[in-house]
């Protein structure tokens, strides 16, 4: 691999690293506020995949104005699923079994739903930016890939005015350290649980519609990206913002440059020797050792 | 059949432990006599269910009296039909050994999986095992060795000729499978270690400080349930003549061994054998008429159980029976109910 090789890998590996973000981002929230791990957050992102492929379809627009659509739609969506399933689960400091089942079953609806749609074709969404491409410098960059990780960094830096500007935001970080604290200066848990999942929906809405400009898709579309989020969460430590998207770079960088010493077909395994490793060697996540570092000195 | 252990100390629980054993004696008893006594029936409709319950009842071991949440049973039960189709195959070995053999290395590929994950606590638990889940399948989907994705055909041979298929021996093999997880789930409720197993998945920490080891607790559990998955998997390989990784790996196959003792009732003798024998049954007719809805059914029906009936069908059965029985609404201790609130 020459230097330039290289420098193409670790560009990719960023614009990646930039939807990897997004995609997870969901769960953590939603896991942050409620210590739920969304296993039905493959089952928006497929959603939002053929949210955006309808539109591009019926109505002819732009798969990535598609994607901004799909984020209120699916933080409205998110708020009616709390509302009607989610909330009724017990109140715990830490997931419980219910949590993890009801999601799962969701999970089977959402994507059974998708099923009785669209069937089990695969889809794509091609547009005249699909093959576009740009050079920068001795570069040559995919314009989709391009505009998808512009979307995805404004989002997350929308969120995170959100999350540090806002009341709720403020809501948001005090409930993920300490719910039991957080109630007792006054946060309305359910109201900030409920905006919470909304905009944990809304994420994986977002991320599915933006992957969908990216790769082809089927009902089964959001598993081995659920998979890839499990990976980046867990590396980034569960609640820690600024961690999952360290732990989306790491994965990024793996998946990357793993492709050239391991056959295709490996793939998933290489990110859940990741998984695994780093739940033994860091339960906390890359965070954790961050704090660590940062306490020691 | 299996004669309940002399109680060593623990009086109290091994006494219910004789009833449930003759229960499980009996119908035992009555699934081999079917085909026996001449029944002409559907034998591969019950062969199929039983190993469904098989691995229902493996998996409420691990899931519901020890409380550890796996999304990766597959693994057990793919590696046991591989185990048992090459051991059958490549090495001659008696069938019946062969599923000895598989039920082996389906143990120890749980204490492998089990020594990394096991030092998780509930939810990283789960998200490993769906990770390993993967990493096993798509392994197996590139190992040239035992066929790749093309998959592994099952050749049974004897004095050079193919052995005949009998479906009464398959379906023989099956009882007594079903048989041994009923007796083993029994044996588990009933005892230290089964009361041991609760108190980790009631409070982990709590039950380290009475002196319970969680970490070999947990590793034991899930290399007995994984023995039993194990041997199901062998014996549905025997039955198939051919498998393939997107068969017995698929994950499709975990999500259904952990719907059935949900659906019946976790952490009970009885839930997942019901659980098992509803699924088995519906599975059967459903894939039949409905195959790209039938996931979708079951995730209804795991959430409506999770929001009106955490007990399964053994605890709605349950709150029928006392509402009503009312004079039993006090007193007797209530076997703890498995789902944590």
């Amino acid at each position: 691999m020459g230097w330039l090789d290289v420098l193409n890998l670790l560009v990719a590996s960023l614009l990646l690293a930039g939807i990897y973000t997004t995609m997870s981002f969901g769960m953590t929230i939603i896991y942050g506020v409620m210590k739920i791990i969304n296993l039905a957050h493959a089952g928006f992102m497929m959603l939002g995949a053929y949210f955006v492929f309808e539109l591009f379809n019926r109505v002819g627009l732009n798969p990535i104005l598609g994607a901004l659509l799909a984020f209120p739609v699916f933080f409205v969506l998110g708020m009616a699923v709390h509302w009607l399933l989610v909330r009724w689960l017990p109140v715990s400091d830490q997931p419980t079994l219910p949590s993890l089942l009801l999601l799962f079953g969701l999970w089977l609806v959402l994507q059974n739903i998708g099923y009785a749609i669209w069937g089990n074709h695969d889809r794509s969404i091609y547009t005249d930016m699909t093959l576009a491409t740009v050079k920068v410098g001795p570069l040559t960059l995919s314009v989709v890939q391009l505009v998808v990780f512009a979307v995805a960094v404004v989002s997350l830096v929308l969120l995170q005015l959100l999350l540090t500007r806002t009341w709720f935001g403020r809501a948001v970080r005090a409930l993920t350290q300490n719910p039991f604290a957080g109630r007792l200066v006054g946060i309305d848990t359910a109201r900030t649980a409920r905006l919470s999942f909304g905009l944990g929906i809304a994420f994986a809405g977002l991320a599915g519609a933006l992957l969908a400009s990216l790769y082809s898709f089927d009902p089964d579309f959001g598993r081995p990206f659920l998979l890839r989020s499990f990976v980046i969460i867990v590396l980034g430590g569960l609640e820690s913002f600024a961690g999952v998207a360290l732990g989306a770079l790491i994965l990024a960088l793996v998946e990357t440059f793993s492709v050239q010493f391991v056959p295709a077909g490996y793939q998933m395994a290489i990110s859940f020797s990741l998984l695994v490793v780093a739940l033994l060697v860091l339960p906390g996540g890359v965070a954790s050792l961050l704090e660590r570092r940062g306490r020691a000195t | 059949m299996t004669a309940a252990r002399p109680a060593a100390g623990q009086a109290l629980p091994r006494v219910t432990a004789t009833r449930d054993l003759a229960v499980a004696a009996a119908l035992t008893a009555f699934l081999i006599a079917l085909p026996l006594a001449g029944w002409q029936g559907n034998l591969r409709l019950i062969f199929t269910t039983l190993l469904w319950t098989t691995c229902s009842i493996a998996w409420n071991l691990v899931g519901g009296f020890a409380g550890q949440v796996s999304f990766g049973f597959a693994v057990f039960y793919g590696l046991g039909a591989y185990t048992a189709a090459v051991l059958i195959t490549a090495g001659h070995v008696n069938p019946y050994l062969s599923l000895a053999g598989a039920a082996l290395v389906a143990a120890a590929a749980s204490l492998l999986i089990g020594l990394p994950t096991f030092r998780l606590r509930g939810p990283y638990f789960a998200i490993a095992t769906i990770g390993v889940n993967e990493a096993v399948r798509v392994v197996m989907n590139n190992l040239e060795a035992l066929g790749a994705a093309s998959g592994y055909r099952v050749d049974e041979l004897a004095g050079g000729r193919r052995v005949p298929f009998v479906m009464e021996h398959h379906y023989l093999t099956a009882v007594v499978i079903f048989g041994l997880a009923l007796v083993v789930s029994i044996l588990v409720a009933r005892s230290r270690f089964g009361l041991a197993l609760n108190a980790i998945r009631d409070d982990e920490d709590a039950a380290a400080d009475t002196g319970i080891n969680p970490f070999l607790h947990k590793l034991a559990v899930h290399a007995l349930a994984a023995a039993l998955v194990g041997a199901a998997g062998g014996a549905y390989a025997r039955y198939a003549a051919f498998i393939d990784p997107s068969g017995v790996f698929n994950f499709n196959n975990s999500v259904s061994i952990l719907l059935m003792p949900v659906i019946g009732g976790l952490a009970t003798i009885w839930g997942p054998v019901i659980g098992g024998a509803v699924y088995g049954i519906v599975q059967e007719e459903l894939v039949a008429r409905f195959a790209q809805i039938h996931l979708g059914l079951y995730g209804a029906l795991l959430i409506l159980v999770i929001l009106f009936e955490p007990g399964g069908v053994v605890g709605l059965a349950r709150r029928i029976w006392k509402a009503l029985v009312h004079r039993r609404a006090t007193g007797a201790p209530v076997q703890a109910g498995g789902v944590k609130a």
